[in-house]
């Protein structure tokens, strides 16, 4: 071994350039996507897991040489983005801006399990015919893949940068990223432009799934969120749409995870990832490598959501429905519709939070479930390690969950349209790996056993009818003030901000407050919530709560229209019941779920009640 | 169920394994009654990730569970009743396995319940059983906590409190390695072993220089084996599933480590032998069983399990296998009464077994002790029972 004079910093930077390597092949076709459809595509990374797939089909069952392979992957992957963009996506181009970001999710849920299907969720081992000589540098080495992964990053970079420059499509592409509108009415075939950029990001993303599983010789069905995450993060870096941006952001982000290794320890990896990208987000919102004088990212709030007519039912039929739920289960005693129900109304609380955040005040959050997560330790913490009576515990969890909800979002209030969901979701990473790390306080990865039941005047509410009681009453508390609250003078403030942020300061809002108000609301709501799912769980540790979690909110407020207090409890009760009603269909069922998620965004973009 | 299928499949199985009919005897308990079940058959939940990120582990388990009922139903069954499982796939999510748990419960026809995977996923719904009185049997919940959920709840998952000081006997007296570095999954089950196995290493006299916790969704371990290497160990411990211990092999050279590395039962999956490729010779790891065993519980299990799917076992599944022959014995015990069930478990004696040989409950713990253990090496390839070589020592 070489004794190496800078010391291990050496291996460190070289470690974080590989890695960023890695992440800047994904970087590269989720920014080009971004740049002209300003979408966040989070099928990107099962486009990724796809090649990996069809790569792995060439090499070992085809034994096909490398060079055909490639070819196989790139054009498989593009004709698969090109189907997404026709089928998906194109369909939805008069939709709310939210629509085709859900959609993606779905695709992504549908490709996923696919290939789970056809290719079992086992790992597989994806040879690589590279040679298999090392370069020597500081105390380690880098292989051929290590130089090929780089040359393909680089060279895909040059290669868009030529085509966007220099071709004729490349100007339409790029004038369409300017001004779809304008572009359309100079004879731009918009639509023409939106599938090559699919196929062409997503070819790409196909061939780093190759390339990747080839450089780990691991590719399994799963492979493609943490991925698409990875790559999400860099770009955001680099600054959204800027494609040579990206690469800079991926080696950027490879970087500061090195040195976060060797500063801290492996365990705060992503810590320092996400800490770094709410940094970056805050002090350079348009990315670190964006020109100077860009003109501020479109206002994406005030587009983001479209108007529609909410279905409203009348009040009495609100009160009947109340009463009806509130006495199924003096006839229906099966414990496990109930316990099905009750989890829906638990969930259902999450949505609510959710909806008043993104819905009524336009700031779509991905990260939430971490206030459940605040809201279930700081109760069952308070419960078991200050014998606080658990009755107590949940509200003051709420408090807990309110506060430090909007404590951690507050550094984001600045930051509009999509650059507020990836904080948001950084915010979410952020406390399940704090929760992870702070042993002394959360227990660490081990977590907190024998979390009490909720209980009224020594009697534990946990038969049956009690875990449907509880998140029930909870839930109609909750939705009735919210509903009260938007139809107040607050409501009308909150929608304000929605719909034009820079309209609603010049009239004297101040939108830091009012963020904050909703914020802190939200953090009460998801807060109980996750102080109830808790108590009802018995055990909790970081692992509970996780970023699907948070997605899953988030579809079921679409689902049930955004900003609609009754939408959020039926887009709940029906993305908690549907999987249940699937369960026959065993290992099918997620995959009916996915595309009956994208039928339903298909046919009713607004949500099923509509947007309030 | 159609009867004919059932019988032809097993037809089938006994010609493709020579020595299994022995196996049959064997798992039935008693006499071997020639007659396959038949009647009324008796069921036994599952809760377990069959969709979701850790869907692998369930589908191992489907097959350890089909073989051990193939040959018990063959074997007629539970006092000539056929035994029959439903899997509900939970994703490895509490919110699922608690609604599976309210199912399982209120079905009459489920005599005992078999998981749930992760430890939130299963202990989640532990309250949900103990309540009702239906016994969860948790076969992989190594959670020290998992079993104090009450008595109704079980497990036969290996105690790492037995289990971490046989790897720091291998390690430290067998290999004679000195300065420990340990890698370990930071979960519940990897944190506890890499505390039991430090103290266990400390005991023995070797020194531990470096612990790195990973996320279980990892694929890059360069920088922290550089981490590892600047702490200067002489030998290296992974505390991790097949998948992430082969990814982690595989980055050892690529950083400058040549150091001996040795690893915890859970890696052995031929599965890790096909992602570690090269990477993984020389690996050392201290395995629950080995399919080159002569034992006959581990003969029973592997021609049985090679001749039905055409590949090797694995852990997981040897883990799901152990867990039907636990769930006959006690049903064959304590009958069709849900409370008798659980009045079965420290009744039992010896139940044959992959892991344990032989497994008996503690009613104390409910768990049970006896791990088997082989000490194996990665040659060319292989798993092979380790030779008592030291490797040259390194650096």
């Amino acid at each position: 071994m070489l004794p190496t004079t800078f010391g291990p910093w050496l291996d460190y930077t070289i470690n974080g350039l590989v890695i960023g390597n890695i992440y800047a092949l994904l970087a590269v076709g989720l920014a080009l996507i971004f740049g002209v459809s300003h979408l966040i595509n989070f099928a990107h990374g099962s486009v990724y897991m796809v090649g990996a797939y069809i790569g792995w089909l060439c090499v070992t069952k085809l034994a096909l040489p490398l060079p055909v392979t490639f070819v196989t992957v790139a054009a498989g992957c593009g004709l698969l983005g090109a189907v997404i963009e026709r089928v998906g996506l194109r369909p939805l181009r008069n939709a709310p801006r939210i629509a085709p970001l859900l959609a993606t999710i779905g695709l992504s849920v549908v490709l996923d399990q696919s290939a789970q299907l056809l290719f079992s969720p086992d790992p597989r081992a994806l040879p690589t015919q590279l040679p298999t000589w090392r370069i020597a540098i500081g105390g380690g080495s880098i292989g051929a893949l290590d130089l090929l992964i780089a040359g393909v990053g680089i060279g895909s970079a040059g290669l868009l940068y030529g085509f966007l420059r220099f071709t004729k499509l490349g100007w339409a592409v790029r004038a369409t990223a300017l001004d779809r509108d304008a572009a359309q009415q100079c004879g731009v075939d918009v639509d023409k432009v939106n599938r090559t950029v699919f196929a062409i990001a997503s070819a790409l993303g196909g061939v780093s799934g190759l390339l990747v599983g080839m450089y780990y010789n691991t590719i399994d069905p799963n492979m493609g969120f943490q991925a698409g995450l990875k790559g999400i993060v860099a770009q955001l870096i680099g600054g959204v749409g800027n494609v040579p941006g990206a690469i800079a952001g991926s080696l950027l982000l490879g970087l500061i995870e090195s040195y976060g290794i060797a500063l801290f320890g492996t365990s705060y990896r992503n810590l320092f990832a996400f800490v770094a990208l709410i940094l970056i987000l805050v002090l350079r919102p348009n990315g670190l490598f964006a020109r100077a004088r860009r003109l501020p990212p479109e206002p994406l709030t005030g587009t983001f959501i479209a108007p529609s007519r909410p279905l409203v039912l009348p009040k009495w039929a609100v009160w009947t429905l109340a009463a009806l739920a509130l006495a199924l289960p003096l006839v229906v005693q099966q414990p496990y519709l109930l316990q099905t129900l009750g989890n829906a109304w638990l969930y259902a609380l999450l949505a609510l939070s959710l909806t008043l955040v993104a819905g009524t005040v336009g700031q779509v959050s991905l990260g939430h479930a971490g206030l459940l997560a605040i809201g279930a330790y700081a109760s069952s913490l308070l419960a078991l390690d200050a014998g606080v009576p658990v009755l107590l515990a949940v509200p003051l969890a709420g408090l807990v969950a309110a506060a430090l909800g909007t404590a951690l979002v507050y550094p984001a209030f600045r930051l509009r349209g999509h650059y507020v969901s990836i904080a948001t979701l950084a915010v979410g990473e952020i406390v399940t790996l704090v929760i992870l790390n702070w042993e002394s306080l959360t227990r660490g990865p081990i977590g907190v056993t024998g979390i009490p039941p909720l209980s009224v005047a020594g009697k534990p509410l946990v038969s049956g009818q009690w875990v449907y009681w509880v998140p029930l009453i909870v839930l109609l508390a909750f939705a009735a003030l919210q509903s009260r609250l938007l139809n107040s003078h607050l409501g009308r403030t909150l929608r304000a901000i929605r719909e034009d942020d820079v309209a609603a300061r010049s009239y004297g809002v101040d939108l830091n407050r009012y963020k904050g108000l909703a914020f802190a609301v939200a953090g009460f709501i998801a807060g109980v919530g996750g102080a109830l799912m808790a108590h009802f769980y018995s055990y909790i540790n970081h692992e509970t709560f996780p970023a699907p979690v948070s997605m899953l909110a988030l579809t079921m407020v679409i689902l049930g229209g955004l900003g609609n207090v009754a939408g959020a409890v039926l887009g709940a009760a029906v993305l908690v019941g549907l999987p249940e009603l699937f369960r026959a269909a065993a290992e099918y069922r997620m995959l009916i779920y996915g595309v009956v998620l994208l039928l339903l965004i298909r046919f009713r973009p607004q949500g099923l009640l509509g947007t309030v | 169920m159609p009867q004919p299928a059932l019988s032809r499949r097993s037809v089938l199985f006994h010609t493709l394994a020579g020595g299994l009919a022995l196996a049959c005897m064997m798992m039935s308990g008693g006499p071997a009654s020639a007659a396959e079940a038949a009647g009324e058959p008796l069921w036994f939940g599952v809760s377990g990730p069959l969709t979701g990120p850790s869907a692998q582990y369930g589908a191992q388990w489907k097959k350890g569970f089909d073989l051990a009922l193939d040959q018990i139903n063959a074997a007629g069954g539970v006092k000539g009743r056929p035994l029959r499982y439903v899997f509900e796939d939970s994703q490895n999510d509490p919110r699922q396995s608690i609604a599976i748990a309210q199912k399982f419960v209120a079905d009459p026809k489920i005599l005992i319940e078999l998981g749930d995977f992760s430890s939130p996923a299963s202990m989640a719904a532990s309250p949900i059983y103990q309540r009702a009185g239906l016994v969860q049997f948790g076969f992989t919940n190594s959670h020290p906590d998992f079993t104090k959920g009450g008595d109704f709840i079980w497990s036969n998952s290996i105690s790492q409190a037995e289990e971490q000081p046989n790897v720091a006997d291998f390690a430290v007296t067998s290999l004679k390695l000195k300065r420990l570095a340990v890698l370990h999954l930071n979960t519940d089950w990897g944190r506890t072993s890499k505390d039991i196995f430090v103290k266990a290493a400390k005991e023995r006299g070797a020194e531990v220089v470096a612990t790195e916790g990973y996320l279980p969704d990892e694929k890059d371990f360069r920088s922290t084996l550089v981490r590892v290497r600047e702490a200067n160990p002489d030998g290296i411990v992974l505390i991790s599933y097949y998948a992430d211990g082969a990814a982690i092999a595989r980055q050892l050279k690529p950083v400058g480590l040549n150091q001996p590395v040795v690893a915890v039962g859970s890696v052995y999956s031929p599965k890790f032998l096909e992602l570690g490729g090269e990477a993984v010779n020389g690996v050392h790891t201290r395995a629950n069983f080995f399919p080159a065993e002569p034992r006959p519980e581990v003969q029973g299990f592997v021609a049985a399990y090679r001749a039905k799917y055409q590949e090797e076992p694995d852990a997981f599944s040897a883990y799901a296998y152990d867990a039907v022959l636990v769930a006959q014995r006690v049903i064959e015990e304590g009958g069709t009464d849900r409370t008798a069930i659980r009045d079965a478990f420290p009744r039992v004696k010896d139940i044959p077994s992959v892991i344990f040989g032989k497994a008996t409950f503690d009613p104390q713990t409910r768990r049970v002790s006896g791990v088997r253990n082989v000490k194996l090496v990665v040659k060319d390839g292989a798993f092979a029972l380790w030779d008592g070589s030291i490797p040259a020592a390194t650096n």
